[in-house]
């Protein structure tokens, strides 16, 4: 049955205070915005609460109806789980309040509802312990992504929001029908009870091919990031950074929670070439990244190509375990907060020119200081440089792989570095010059520059708290406990 | 080989025609039928297989998860019939832009 | 073995081939009108499916749904995609350029159709032929669950949660498409008399169907999805034959029924994990009733969102413009 009196149950707060503030926010109309914020602070505390819990007594569990595994849903906390609800409250924050001033009236009534229900159904897939429940939580995700990305309803947001559905209902049904092998191997959807059941056949192979191309095309790995691109760079700026920094990390949470406690006595080869997509995504996105001409699309190819990085683990994985996937927890945990502020700084920019050609920002610098400056703390952790989030991941992931010999993905990591300094200088360097055919600027609220600055910080201020951060990561050392069998 | 078991195979016979579709025809709706048809091809490959039971009675979990899929299902079909009306509105193709165009 | 198996069995076959070749003409055939008379077609041949396997809850959902709903909404679409403007001449000129595909193009993903039904189905083959699933499991917890209809034992209590989850599915759905603005409207028929005499028979008629689909979803095939589209159904039919309601009506109590459904649902998983100290637990004896209660919530928002679904557009109102 339920957990003891003595612990909260932090987790199922987390998942219907956001959603019951969804159905709230679409009945009242008027009070959206205050619904909203009010909404994004309780779960951000609930975090804090589910964290104190986990500190203290370590994983969460809890069986939904009180029936437990195989028949009932489980919900699961570990450190893993935390740091990814820990993602979603921090970005969350700085994105709504960013968002108070940037949506006019009409949209925002249509932002928040859709913003409230994505960030349960993100909640929801953080503490899923059942393949079947992910699915339903990553059809949430995708739905309101979908909706979310073609807010403007601009012809490019309509394309873009268009290849994201086609991209995300695929990915979703190869996951079911992965689902569907799993269930009828074992007899259960309960991931505990999978790592101790499955063995390796056919069923299973073909399971983990299909689980694998499902979410590694909704998380954009190279060569499945086709839709990437245009679906994040035409979006609203909100939007864009909730999609780079929460949405794609769901999916590759699904994959990384699957491998670390189902398949990875399993693999055959699978993580290897995980891996070497991963390294291509890192270099192809970052030159793609480099080539592009307009801001937001060069954000989001650099998603592409941060996203590879985080592949990196599959390979390591096997051999490093806790070291390699912590190293990757971290990388997740301070791009999200590096590629929302970007995203802010781009919708900042674009509200102040009215464009986002990375060409003509105009001494940028001396008029909008704050965004500017948000822009190259972000970029600081983006490139990996010390003292940041990125710095300690990349760090982390790069002894990783040193330890293990493994020197094709220490050159990749280097080059990756290389490449991404020259794509966020780029974008400096023309920020700091005069532009040929200078502009109209519009001012810029103050809001919306400063939590684009408070998420960068953010991401900075990540290089100084490695030893905590890692506490929370160790909680429940994923790979041995969920497990109970292993 | 016994009956569910064929209709097993027709499950993923379907999931790889719809695949087939949704890669080759380029118009938007016959991708979202494409779509359908390959979540027709997994709902079966989930019911069938519960039939390998000895009792009398077909497992109920997955006649359960199909009829959630299926819901899922007509959520999704509804939200990119409207999302395909309104790019076809805006661009007067219902073909995504780098495909060649096509037309019907 | 008997002669009614060697029947069945043949039928089954038939089924088999039938469906494979309504998929592929569905994919195939270059108009599109025919390719969703074709599809609606292969939903109900799906439906007999269901009922070959034993699974008449499905059966009920896939006719009603799959076939039935997915059809309407996939013709008015292509109603609304003919009423906008045609094709422009570009695009006529580069899809005469594309009638001859090089052939590596058109062969590769036969190929890889071929080879992934291989695969697959040769990973099906290497299932054990005997497997119980959770089938004893949920034999065992029956009793418990207060229902007598297993799917609606896991539906709505085993594992609820995913239901829950669920209604938010489709209510985003609808949000997603209000998002958008809506479309326009059908192309206008004149009201046809015939379908509105037949409307005041059919919707009454639906609507008990509905009713006795929710009521008896408890003991046998039937429950909240199949009750909530029929209703849907029901709507439908109204939108078609012109059915008009006050725009007043339209927007609060629109809107709560929509959100009846997972509201609820929230509600007493509120609830019942402050009272009983675990999210959807219900007590033995009240799991019956909770259980109606849910499903009749749902049914209404279900049959309203698929409606709404159906109408695409917005109810006019002015603090959403």
């Amino acid at each position: 049955m339920g957990g003891l009196l003595s612990d909260a149950h932090w987790g199922v707060l987390l998942i219907l205070l956001p959603l019951f503030g969804g159905l709230c926010s679409f009945l009242w109309p008027g009070a959206v915005k205050f619904i909203g914020l009010a909404t994004v602070s309780a779960v951000a505390l609930s975090v804090v609460g589910l964290g104190d819990q986990l500190l203290t007594t370590g994983v969460y569990h809890h069986a939904v109806g009180g029936w437990g595994a195989p028949l009932g849903i489980d919900l699961y906390a570990d450190g893993l789980s935390l740091f990814m609800l820990m993602v979603n409250a921090l970005v969350g924050l700085g994105v709504s309040i960013y968002a108070l001033d940037y949506f006019d009236q009409g949209e925002a009534r249509r932002f928040w509802p859709l913003w409230l229900l994505l960030l349960g159904g993100l909640n929801a897939l953080f503490l899923s312990a059942d393949i079947f429940n992910l699915y339903v939580t990553l059809e949430i995700v995708g739905l309101a992504g979908v909706g979310l990305a073609s807010l403007s309803r601009s012809g490019a947001a309509l394309d873009g929001a268009m290849r994201y559905l086609m991209a995300t209902l695929l990915g979703s049904l190869c996951y079911l029908l992965g689902v569907a092998l799993l269930y009828h191997s074992a007899g259960t959807v309960d991931i505990p009870l999978l790592a101790e059941r499955l063995e390796s056949t056919p069923p299973v192979w073909a399971a983990l091919g299909l689980i694998c191309a499902g979410l590694a095309l909704k998380t954009a790995l190279f060569p499945l990031h086709f839709w990437l691109p245009k679906a994040h760079a035409s979006a609203s700026a909100p939007v864009s950074a909730l999609l780079s920094a929460l949405v794609v990390k769901a999916s590759f949470y699904i994959l990384l929670r699957l491998w670390l406690e189902i398949f990875s006595v399993r693999t055959e080869g699978v993580d290897d070439l995980l891996g070497a997509l991963g390294m291509a995504a890192i270099i192809w996105g970052s030159l793609q990244a480099l080539q592009q001409t307009r801001l937001k699309l060069m954000i989001a190819y650099s998603t592409v190509s941060q996203m590879g990085y985080l592949f990196l683990v599959f390979p390591l994985a096997a051999a490093g375990a806790f070291s390699a996937w912590s190293a990757v927890a971290y990388l997740i945990l301070s791009h999200a907060l590096a590629k929302s502020s970007m995203f802010l700084v781009a919708g900042n920019l674009m509200h102040f020119g009215g464009h986002d050609r990375i060409a003509d920002l105009d001494r940028a610098v001396q008029r909008l200081p704050i965004t500017v400056g948000a822009f190259a703390l972000a970029g600081v952790s983006i490139m990996g440089l010390p003292p940041s989030g990125g710095f300690i991941g990349k760090w982390l992931l790069l002894n990783e792989a040193l330890n293990q010999g493994r020197w094709d993905l220490v050159i990749v990591m280097m080059i990756g570095g290389v490449l991404a300094a020259a794509y966020i200088f780029k974008v400096l360097g023309f920020a700091f010059t005069q532009a040929p055919v200078t502009h109209e600027p519009k001012g810029v609220p103050a809001i919306m520059e400063w939590s684009a600055l408070l998420l960068a910080v953010a991401a900075i201020v990540l290089g100084f708290l490695a030893s905590p951060l890692m506490l929370i990561l160790g909680i429940g050392e994923t790979v041995q406990l969920m497990g109970a069998g292993q | 080989m016994n009956i569910p078991m064929i209709y097993a195979l027709l499950g993923i016979t379907l999931f790889s025609v719809g695949l087939y579709g949704l890669i080759v025809r380029e118009h938007l709706l016959r991708k979202i039928l494409a779509l359908n048809i390959m979540g027709s091809g997994i709902f079966l490959v989930l019911v069938a297989l519960g039939k390998r039971s000895v009792g009398d009675l077909p497992d109920p979990v997955p006649h359960a998860m199909v009829i959630t899929g299926i819901v899922v299902a007509v959520s999704a079909t509804a939200l990119a019939l409207t999302l395909m009306l309104k790019l076809v509105e805006v661009s007067g193709s219902a073909v995504l832009h780098d495909a060649p165009k096509e037309r019907s | 073995m008997e002669a009614i198996d060697i029947a069945l069995g043949l039928f089954d076959l038939l089924l088999v081939f039938l469906l494979l070749w309504l998929a592929w003409l569905v994919m195939s055939s270059e108009d599109l009108f025919k390719a969703i008379v074709l599809f609606v077609a292969f939903g109900l041949l799906m439906a007999l499916v269901w009922v070959r396997l034993e699974a008449p809850d499905i059966a009920l959902a896939e006719a009603a749904i799959g076939a039935g709903l997915t059809g309407a909404l996939l013709m008015a679409a292509l109603d609304r995609l003919n009423a906008v403007k045609p094709m422009p001449a570009a695009a006529v000129v580069t899809s005469a350029k594309r009638e001859q595909p090089s052939l590596p193009s058109k062969v590769l993903p036969l190929v890889a159709l071929v080879l992934i039904v291989l695969g697959l189905g040769y990973a099906l083959l290497s299932l054990p032929d005997v497997a119980d699933g959770l089938v004893p499991n949920v034999k065992e917890q029956m009793a418990q669950s207060g229902v007598k209809n297993p799917v609606t034992a896991v539906l709505l209590n085993f594992r609820g949660y995913d239901t829950l989850l669920e209604m938010v599915v489709l209510l985003l759905a609808l949000l997603s498409v209000w998002s958008l603005g809506g479309v326009r409207k059908l192309s206008p028929r004149n009201t046809n008399p015939v379908l509105a005499s037949l409307c005041r028979v059919l919707v009454p008629v639906l609507i008990l169907v509905s009713c006795y689909l929710l009521w008896v979803g408890a003991d046998a095939p039937g429950g909240a999805f199949q009750a909530g589209s029929v209703l849907g159904a029901a709507g439908v039919l109204l939108l078609l034959s012109g059915w008009h309601v006050e725009q007043k009506i339209l927007l609060w109590p629109l809107r709560f029924i929509l959100v009846l459904g997972s509201g609820v649902f929230i509600i007493i998983a509120a609830v019942l994990f402050f009272t009983q100290g675990g999210l959807l637990t219900y007590p033995v004896a009240q799991a019956g009733w909770l259980i109606l209660l849910l499903e009749s919530a749902a049914t209404l928002s279900i049959g309203a969102t698929l409606a709404a679904l159906f109408f695409g557009g917005i109810p006019k109102s002015r603090v959403d413009q």
